[in-house]
């Protein structure tokens, strides 16, 4: 299988809590995990399709979880559904995911919503309900959209 | 393709917009702003690998207390970082990026997995991973011995 390019990494103080409601919440399938004998996890691979997230921790030094810093992070993570999303919305919530917005249409063609997994990683789901050219989402937003710096 | 888009926050994104284009040889592929010229939405690709830039943000009704921030505004500590796989040229990939300003922190170097790897930290703080496959294909035995963890195939 090809190796995906990019993949997120996230740090929890729990990660083999997070692993388990990734599973639960969002359909993720954990593949790998590496633990350091001592509690730690220090790789694993979370799986969506052909690619995953990574979940480590508890972290140390300039590493946190947003739970750790008054929830403020400095990343976070779209993932891009095929179909489903109102009902992948329901299993997170079951689950125990903090929804943000519920899921609703944008004005650039995808049907979107977003949570708070238990640790206060941010997490966007999106799904194409209406496939637009940038001209056509420039024009619905009012904002400049452009495909190179 | 990837269904994962990770976003990275800065307190200056168009300057990030430029220096990961210079500096990785990332592409901007999407670039929203508003009337001010401000960007309030980026999107970049890498070889068939995409993630998301913007600014700083926090909104009250949206996020509560939280809050999207760089780095650089937190002392430099991070709840993310960001891992690329590269299929060859990695050497060469880490000597742009210094050259391009990038503060190595972890040189290229093989790792006991079957990987070479190096770390970045970006102009604002956001730490990079860079990694290409070498030559040896351990299995699980042979890692789990040459490094002391204990590598499972499931939870």
């Amino acid at each position: 299988m090809e190796r995906p390019v990019i993949s997120p990494l996230l740090f929890y103080r729990d990660p083999k809590a997070a692993l388990a409601f990734l599973q639960n919440a969002f359909g993720f399938e954990t593949r790998l995990v590496v633990e350091d004998g001592q509690g730690g996890v220090i790789h694993s691979e979370s799986f969506f399709g052909p690619a995953f997230v990574m979940v480590c921790g508890p972290p140390s030094g300039k590493w946190a979880a947003p739970g750790d810093l008054g929830g403020r992070r400095t990343g976070s993570v779209h993932v891009q559904l095929a179909e489903g999303i109102d009902g992948h919305c329901e299993q997170a919530r079951a689950a125990g995911a903090v929804i943000e917005r519920e899921p609703a249409d944008q004005p650039y063609g995808d049907r979107v919503y977003t949570c708070l997994d238990p640790e206060g990683h941010s997490w966007s789901f999106g799904q194409t309900v209406k496939a637009m050219s940038p001209a056509e989402m420039a024009e619905a937003t009012g904002r400049e959209i452009r495909e190179t710096l | 393709m990837s269904p994962f888009t990770p976003s990275v926050f800065y307190r200056d994104p168009m300057a990030a917009l430029k220096w990961l284009e210079q500096a990785f040889g990332f592409e901007t592929s999407m670039l929203v702003t508003d009337a001010s010229g401000a960007v309030g939405h980026a999107e970049m690709s890498f070889a068939g690998g995409k993630i998301g830039v913007g600014g700083e943000w926090a909104s009250p009704e949206i996020l509560g207390p939280a809050a999207m921030k760089s780095p650089a505004s937190m002392g430099g500590v991070g709840t993310q970082f960001i891992r690329v796989a590269l299929p060859v040229g990695i050497d060469e990939h880490c000597a742009r990026a210094r050259a391009a300003g990038a503060r190595i922190t972890q040189p290229p170097s093989d790792q006991f997995y079957g990987a070479r790897v190096y770390r970045a930290l970006d102009l604002e703080g956001h730490v990079w991973s860079f990694d290409q496959p070498t030559a040896a294909s351990p299995s699980v035995e042979e890692m789990e011995k040459a490094s002391g963890l204990t590598i499972r195939s499931s939870l």
